[in-house]
């Protein structure tokens, strides 16, 4: 009988032997520690970890201690879009992600953002889709960066697959991955382009009979109105796609060159990953040209993008490189300071001048009338672009005071409908407070 | 055994609380339980001792029974409480094994049919309780009747191997399938009614311990081949008929690719062992919480991190211990069935720990099942004490 219970003690032996071999595998030999995958990589849970700062130096993000742990925490739900967040089982994105080796060495970043801004921002876009970015247009600061619906960083572990399941996306940033056809908001850039290029001045009179044929095809303003004999700088205010389908016919491919020196169709260094948006392709008819020149014809940009373009007609015409972080202090490691970044002059700086002038107008007696603020002049201009599929996506860019702009403010609504009504008034709302919170304090 | 084996058993209890108590820093509000453990082992050890039997089986069990309290309670201090009613039922379990003696020549069907109404019962009248319908309710009872079933029809498989041991090798053709008969029939029904019940692991457990066992004691290395060649073929068909299957040997295969869907379990294990390393994290230090099924499948994964590659080899190594301490106490008698018997549990402690540590190792597919002794479960841990009795009264003999 001896001889049997050796066999199966050699066959337990076998096993025992495999699983201590596998054991020192998987436990000395290899190493996971940086495996992208494994949770533990951000053992910095038992270490403290940097503050993410607003501009001001209101914490944003920061580590609290909870018993023997670190727990990071956030400012508000509005804020994780910007921050990102840091969470155990569910990773590591956004700012916390870009600066996580600084952030690990307990280093603070601090952000453009405005916290108080960014807030308002949030509250005013309530449970509407879409996004709202707020830029300082000297510099290419971004002050507010808000996409919603928004994800709550305090709270992921309640809300996880609710965010899943939601139809609506909430774990994309809109404001700097969304990609929409910019409509008639494009028109500022277009005209400046056309006086840029020479092919119109401000005052160049047009009869608009409210269709434009081109060929087999027709282009025709809102409601197939027809403005009469206008200036250019009133089809700005009055968004005559008539007009700007001939703009655009004329300028060509001079139209894609101008686009892309304001930046649209291209992915600037920026801390947050973002899509680089979509100029197309040279157009094969007039039809084909003027759709690009109204803001349709595949052209697709995010807010961000338009906000930078936006901020550079503001800016006399000078693109700044949108930036997010402006310093990085703290800890052992060096100092770094971002500084405003001149890109390129996108436009003449007298073009720029002209562009804004319309866009004054269109606040004034044009389609942006909602977007006026009492005690400033504000230089707007709003955009309802055809998706294909739903309703249209309504666009609002301008900035105030239209004479020394402050501020300048991007926003969308996803199927908002007519951004007249939608998108407009609530980028007036948005440039009233942020001027009035930007405002010097009295003492 | 050795009288100071006793006294020993306090000791290491106390030693044990002294680690939690030390390692957590923090109010361990269950410790009595564990005292209660150890006092009740200790208790066990001296009532088999009294009574002509083995208790060298007593330490090993213990320490692994105590172990396991120890991370339930680091994990979830219910879960803790929930195994200590587990463990009250084990010491009767244990009296049980240990008086009860096992299947006779008569009674043996009584045990083998027992195995398969247990299940066909389990199949009809089960209760779901997260998700898997595996469970029996007698009035405020509740169990898992495999846990109890694989002992019944193991118990079985070595009377009635021992009994027909001669004619099984001898006879051939038609009258061997009379013999083999009510053997196969048995086996495979406990087999399929596991296998109808999506409950593989025990399925595979229940086949290997049959193989082996029907190899060895007819040693017959023809048969050997055709349990192969069966299990290739079985293993063609299953997958078949199970698709779930497919997923899982994906999972196995390729747990990287799938990391974060079905082979997330595997790769969060094998991240929490290679955080270990060689000395571990310390009790409460590692982030067992992110693994899935931790206190029940993935436990051992759990005591990689925190007592590392030292900890995790201690555990197997305590495990190959009882079985060899198991086939000592065979060795001593003179009767086959007890050999056999011992043998059979024995196996089946070790394939299981194969199973299950294998599986998070990698070194098989993952199969569900718990860790014997360790794993968070009432009725797993009866069942294992039921088998330590058992095999503790196999030393009878040679006691008196």
């Amino acid at each position: 009988m001896k001889p049997l219970l050796r066999k199966i003690f050699l066959l337990i032996l076998g096993m025992y032997f495999l699983m201590v071999a596998a054991l020192v595998f998987w436990q000395v030999a290899v190493d996971l520690g940086k495996h992208p995958l494994n949770p533990r990589r951000y053992g910095a849970f038992r270490q403290p970890r940097g503050a993410i700062l607003d501009r001001s130096g209101l914490p944003l993000a920061r580590t609290l201690m909870a018993g023997e742990k670190y727990v990071r925490e956030y400012a508000d739900p509005s804020v994780t879009h910007v921050t990102g967040y840091f969470h155990q089982r569910y990773g590591i994105t956004g700012l916390e992600k870009a600066f996580d080796a600084r952030l690990q060495a307990g280093q603070d970043v601090y952000t453009t953002i405005d916290l108080r801004l960014q807030q308002k921002v949030a509250e005013l876009m309530g449970d509407r889709v879409g996004a709202a970015v707020v830029m300082e247009p000297e510099t290419g600061a971004v002050l507010a960066l808000v996409s919603c619906p928004q994800i709550d960083g305090n709270s992921l572990d309640d809300f996880w697959s609710d965010y899943l399941a939601d139809q609506r996306s909430p774990f994309v940033n809109r404001a700097v991955q969304g990609l929409y056809p910019p409509g008639s908001a494009l028109k500022p850039l277009v005209l400046a382009a056309a006086l840029a290029g020479g092919i119109t001045t401000a005052d160049a009179h047009w009869t608009d009979r409210g269709v434009l044929k081109l060929g087999e095809e027709a282009i025709s303003n809102h409601q197939g109105q027809a403005w009469g004999v206008i200036t250019t700088s009133e089809a700005l205010a009055h968004s005559s796609n008539v007009v700007f389908a001939q703009l655009a016919v004329e300028l060509g491919p001079a139209l894609l060159d101008a686009l892309r020196r304001f930046g649209l169709g291209e992915a600037v260094l920026f801390p947050l990953s973002q899509s680089s948006g979509r100029l197309p392709s040279a157009a094969q008819s007039a039809y084909g040209w003027a759709q690009i020149g109204i803001g349709q014809g595949g052209l697709l940009a995010t807010p961000l993008q338009m906000a930078a373009a936006i901020s550079a007609i503001a800016n006399g015409g000078k693109l700044m490189r949108p930036y997010l972080v402006q310093e990085i202090k703290g800890g052992w490691r060096l100092r770094q300071a971002q500084r405003p970044e001149f890109v390129r002059q996108a436009v003449p700086q007298w073009a720029a001048a002209d562009v804004r002038d319309a866009m004054v107008l269109a606040v004034e007696k044009g389609t942006a009338r909602a977007a006026a603020v009492r005690g400033t002049v504000v230089a707007g201009k709003t955009g309802t672009a055809q998706t294909g599929s739903g309703g249209d996506h309504s666009w609002f860019v301008g900035f105030a005071p239209a004479e020394k702009p402050e501020l300048a403010v991007v926003v969308v609504l996803e199927h908002g409908g007519l951004a007249s009504q939608t998108a407009a008034p609530l980028g007036g709302q948005i440039l009233r407070e942020a001027l009035q919170l930007l405002a010097p304090q009295d003492m | 055994m050795r009288r100071w084996v006793v006294p020993w058993l306090e000791l290491a209890g106390w030693l044990g609380l002294a680690v939690l108590v030390l390692s957590r820093r923090q109010y361990v509000s269950l410790w009595w339980q564990l005292c209660a453990i150890w006092a009740g082992l200790a208790g066990l050890a001296v009532l088999s001792h009294c009574c002509g039997f083995s208790h060298v089986l007593l330490l090993p069990a213990a320490l692994l029974v105590s172990l396991g309290w120890i991370f339930l309670h680091r994990l979830r201090p219910e879960w803790a409480a929930q195994q200590f009613v587990g463990f009250l039922v084990g010491a009767a379990t244990y009296c049980v094994g240990l008086f009860g003696g096992w299947a006779s020549t008569r009674t043996k069907y009584i045990f083998g049919l027992g195995a398969a109404v247990l299940l066909a019962l389990t199949w009809v009248f089960g209760v779901a309780v997260g998700g898997a319908k595996a469970w029996l309710a007698v009035g405020p009872l509740r169990f898992q009747p495999v846990e109890f079933a694989r002992v019944l029809l193991v118990l079985f498989i070595v009377r009635y191997l021992s009994d027909n041991q001669a004619l099984l090798r001898q006879k051939r053709g038609l009258e061997a399938a009379a013999y083999w008969g009510p053997l196969l029939l048995l086996v495979g029904s406990v087999f399929l009614l596991l296998a109808v019940q999506r409950d593989l692991g025990p399925a595979l457990l229940v086949f290997a311990v049959y193989c082996v066992l029907s190899v060895a004691v007819l040693s017959s290395w023809k048969l050997a081949a055709l349990y192969v060649l069966l299990a290739v073929v079985g293993f063609g068909a299953v997958q078949h008929i199970f698709p779930h299957l497919g997923t899982r040997l994906t999972a196995w295969l390729n747990p990287w690719q799938y990391a974060e869907t079905a082979g997330y379990q595997i790769v969060q294990g094998l991240f929490a062992l290679n955080s270990g390393r060689v000395l571990g994290k310390g009790i409460g230090a590692g982030s067992g919480e992110l693994i899935p099924e931790v206190h029940t499948d993935f436990i051992f994964a759990l005591i990689g991190e925190e007592l590392g590659l030292a900890g995790a080899v201690a555990v197997v190594s305590l495990y190959l211990i009882l079985a060899f301490a198991g086939l000592r106490l065979a060795a001593g008698s003179t009767e086959p069935v007890e050999q056999y018997t011992a043998v059979g549990i024995v196996l089946l402690w070790f394939m299981q720990v194969f199973l299950v540590v294998g599986g998070i190792l990698r070194l098989v597919p993952l199969t569900g099942m718990t860790l014997p002794f360790l794993s968070y479960g009432s009725s797993s841990l009866a069942a294992q004490m039921w088998m330590l009795g058992i095999l503790s009264s196999v030393g009878r003999v040679r006691s008196k």
